[in-house]
C-alpha cells in the first residue's frame, strides 16, 4: 500500500520556485524523513501534503486522496504536528486532548494519551504553564489523539533542548509503533537516524537523495579516519596535517590501509596515544553536507 | 454534529471565561462608568434608561466585537485557526461555536449590568423589559461577533490589531450613546449616518426594550440583520486562517 504519491510536484510563489518537479512515493507503515536546509522545499512540500496549499502543478496524493480537496472524512485520516506549538493556553492539557478527540470518530482514550506523552500528572495544568518541551508533547498528543493513519510532523523537537527532544523521541516512536505512516522534517540529522527508516534529501527545491540513513552515509564518499589530537601533540605528517582542525582529524581515505601505516608509525615515533581512533564510512552529516554542498554549487 | 458544536460551545465559553479582558472590558467597565455616570447628577429616569441601556450595549460590543476580534487574530498568529482548520470540524462549526458563546458572555455581561442599574439606581426593571433587553443584546452580539469576524483580515497580528479595532469601535461607541450619556446635539447628519451602522440600533433597540417591552422597532432590526448578512459574507469570501508570511520568509534562506 502507498500512502503518499508526489509526481512532478512544483510549486512557485511568484518568480519564486520552492519545488522543482519532484516526485516521491511513502509506503504505508513507513517513516520517511526529509531533510534539508532552510528554503530548501521541506516545508513548501509538507504543507502541500497536509493540504495547506495547492501545487502549481503535479500529482499529489495522501492516503488516495487530493489534500487540497481533503474532506472530512479524509481529516479524520490525518495527524499533524505543525511547525510552531499551536495550542490555546488558556485549556488544560486534559481539556485540549477531550476537546479534538471528540472529533475524530474512534479517538485514543484521553488517558492513554496522557501516557503516551507522559504529561499525566499534568492533565489539569494549563498549557500556557508548561515547557516549550511539555507542549510540543501536548501538540504530539493532540495530533495522534484520533488514531491516525499518516502522521505529518512538521520540525518538531526545533528549539526544544537535547533531553526534551529525546523524550519526545521516545514519544514519537511508542507511537508510531503501531504501524502509522510518517513524514517528517527535520533539521536534526541524529533526529532523522533515529527516528525513520527512509530519508530524503532535498536541495534547492530538488530531492538530492532518497536513501535509508545507512545508505545516504555511504553516498557521502570516502571512508574516513578520525581521531583527537592530545593536547601537545608533535606535528602530523603531511598529508595528515591538512585535515586537522581544532585539534581533530577527519581524513576521508581511498586508501585507508596506506593512510593508517602512516598514522600509526607517526604515533609509534612520538609515543602518541591513539585511543579513540575510529575508520568508517561517513557520517550521516558528513553525508549530508556533501550532497546538499554538491546541489547548491551545481 | 450537535455533540461537536456543543463541545465548540463550551470551548469557546471557557477561553472566554479564562480571558481577564473579556471580564474587565465587558463586565467591570461597564459597571464602573455606569456607577460614575449615575453619580455624577439627579438621574431622571430616562436618564438612567439610556445609561443603563448605552453602558450594556458598550458591554456588548467589547465582548462580541473587540474580544472575539484580537482573540481570533491572535489565535491565527499562534496556529491555533490552522490546526482547527487541519481537523475534521467544519467551518461552519468552528464560527457557530463562537458566536453563540460571544452571544452568551455578552447575554451574561447583560444582566450583570442591568442588575446593577437596578441595585444602584433603583432601576424599575420588568420581566418583559428584560427579555427584550436580552434579544436586542443577542442580535446585537451576533452582529457584532460577525463584523468582528469580518475584520480580520485586515489586521496583520495581534501587535496591531488593538490600534485598528480602536479606531473603529471607539467613534461608533461614543456616537451611538456608547458610553450612557445619550447623544443629544449631535449634527443631524451625524445621527443619520450612526443609525446606519451596527451599534445605534443596538443602544436604540436596548433603551426600547427598557421603555417600551416588546418587540425590537423593525428597522434597527433591518439594519442588524443586514449587517449580519454583509459581514458574513464577507467572511466567507476574505477570511484568513493562516497568518501574512513576510515576503522575506518565503525566499530561500542562505544556510
Amino acid at each position: 500500500m502507498t500512502a503518499i504519491v508526489v509526481a512532478n510536484l512544483v510549486k512557485r510563489f511568484g518568480a519564486l520556485t520552492a519545488v522543482r518537479d519532484i516526485s516521491f512515493d511513502v509506503a504505508s507503515g513507513q517513516v520517511t524523513a526529509l531533510l534539508g536546509r532552510n528554503g530548501a522545499g521541506k516545508t513548501t512540500t509538507i504543507e502541500i501534503l497536509e493540504g495547506f496549499s495547492a501545487p502549481t502543478s503535479g500529482t499529489v496524493r495522501v492516503l488516495g486522496a487530493d489534500p487540497h480537496r481533503g474532506s472530512r472524512a479524509w481529516r479524520a485520516r490525518i495527524g499533524l504536528v505543525l511547525q510552531s506549538t499551536s495550542l490555546d493556553g488558556q485549556l488544560t492539557v486534559a481539556e485540549a486532548l477531550s476537546l479534538y478527540g471528540g472529533l475524530y470518530p474512534r479517538p485514543m482514550a484521553v488517558a492513554e494519551v496522557l501516557d503516551a506523552i507522559d504529561l499525566a500528572g499534568d492533565a489539569g495544568t494549563r498549557i500556557g504553564a508548561l515547557s516549550g518541551g511539555q507542549q510540543r508533547r501536548v501538540d504530539l498528543g493532540i495530533a495522534v489523539i484520533g488514531r491516525p493513519e499518516m502522521l505529518f510532523l512538521d520540525e518538531p523537537t526545533t528549539g526544544l533542548d537535547p533531553e526534551a527532544r529525546r523524550r519526545l523521541w521516545t514519544v514519537i516512536q511508542n507511537l508510531t509503533a503501531s504501524g502509522t505512516t510518517v513524514l517528517l522534517t527535520t533539521h536534526y540529522l541524529d533526529e532523522a537516524q533515529y527516528l525513520a527508516s527512509r530519508v530524503i534529501v532535498l536541495a534547492d527545491g530538488r530531492i538530492a537523495a532518497d536513501a535509508t540513513p545507512e545508505g545516504l552515509r555511504a553516498m557521502g564518499g570516502a571512508p574516513v579516519i578520525r581521531f583527537r589530537l592530545p593536547a601537545h601533540a608533535p606535528a602530523l605528517p603531511g598529508r595528515l596535517a591538512q585535515h586537522e582542525s581544532q585539534h581533530e582529524v577527519t581524513l576521508p581515505s581511498d586508501d585507508v590501509a596506506a593512510d593508517l601505516a602512516l598514522l600509526v608509525g607517526w604515533a609509534r615515533d612520538y609515543d602518541v596515544d591513539l585511543t579513540g581512533l575510529e575508520v568508517g564510512p561517513p557520517s550521516l552529516e558528513d553525508a549530508y553536507l556533501s550532497l546538499t554542498e554538491a546541489t547548491s554549487h551545481a | 454534529m450537535p455533540r461537536m458544536l456543543a463541545a465548540q460551545i463550551r470551548y469557546q465559553l471557557t477561553l472566554l471565561t479564562r480571558t481577564p479582558r473579556v471580564f474587565i472590558a465587558g463586565v467591570l467597565m461597564p459597571g464602573l462608568l455606569l456607577a460614575l455616570e449615575l453619580g455624577k447628577r439627579h438621574a431622571s429616569s430616562s436618564t438612567l434608561t439610556a445609561a443603563v441601556a448605552g453602558l450594556t450595549i458598550f458591554g456588548t460590543l467589547s465582548i462580541a466585537y473587540l474580544s472575539n476580534a484580537s482573540a481570533l487574530v491572535v489565535a491565527r498568529e499562534d496556529g491555533v485557526l490552522r490546526r482547527w482548520r487541519a481537523s475534521p470540524l467544519p467551518a461552519w462549526a468552528y464560527f457557530t461555536g463562537r458566536m453563540i458563546a460571544a452571544v452568551l458572555s455578552a447575554d451574561i455581561a447583560a444582566l450583570v449590568v442591568l442588575l446593577a442599574g437596578v441595585s444602584m439606581a433603583g432601576l424599575h426593571l420588568s420581566a418583559g423589559a428584560t427579555a427584550s433587553l436580552i434579544a436586542a443584546v443577542s442580535l446585537g452580539a451576533l452582529t457584532l461577533a460577525c463584523a468582528g469576524t469580518a475584520i480580520t483580515p485586515l489586521l496583520p497580528n495581534g501587535q496591531g490589531a488593538n490600534g485598528v479595532l480602536a479606531v473603529t469601535y471607539v467613534p461608533l461607541l461614543i456616537f451611538s450613546g456608547g458610553f450612557g450619556g445619550g447623544v443629544q446635539g449631535q449634527p443631524h447628519w451625524l445621527t443619520t449616518a450612526m443609525s446606519y451602522l451596527p451599534v445605534r440600533p443596538v443602544v436604540d433597540a436596548a433603551t426600547h426594550a427598557l421603555e417600551h417591552p416588546g418587540p425590537m422597532p423593525a428597522r434597527d432590526f433591518l439594519v442588524l440583520l443586514g449587517w449580519a448578512a454583509g459581514c458574513l459574507a464577507l467572511s466567507a469570501r476574505f477570511f484568513r486562517w493562516d497568518p501574512v508570511r513576510p515576503a522575506h520568509a518565503r525566499r530561500p534562506q542562505p544556510a
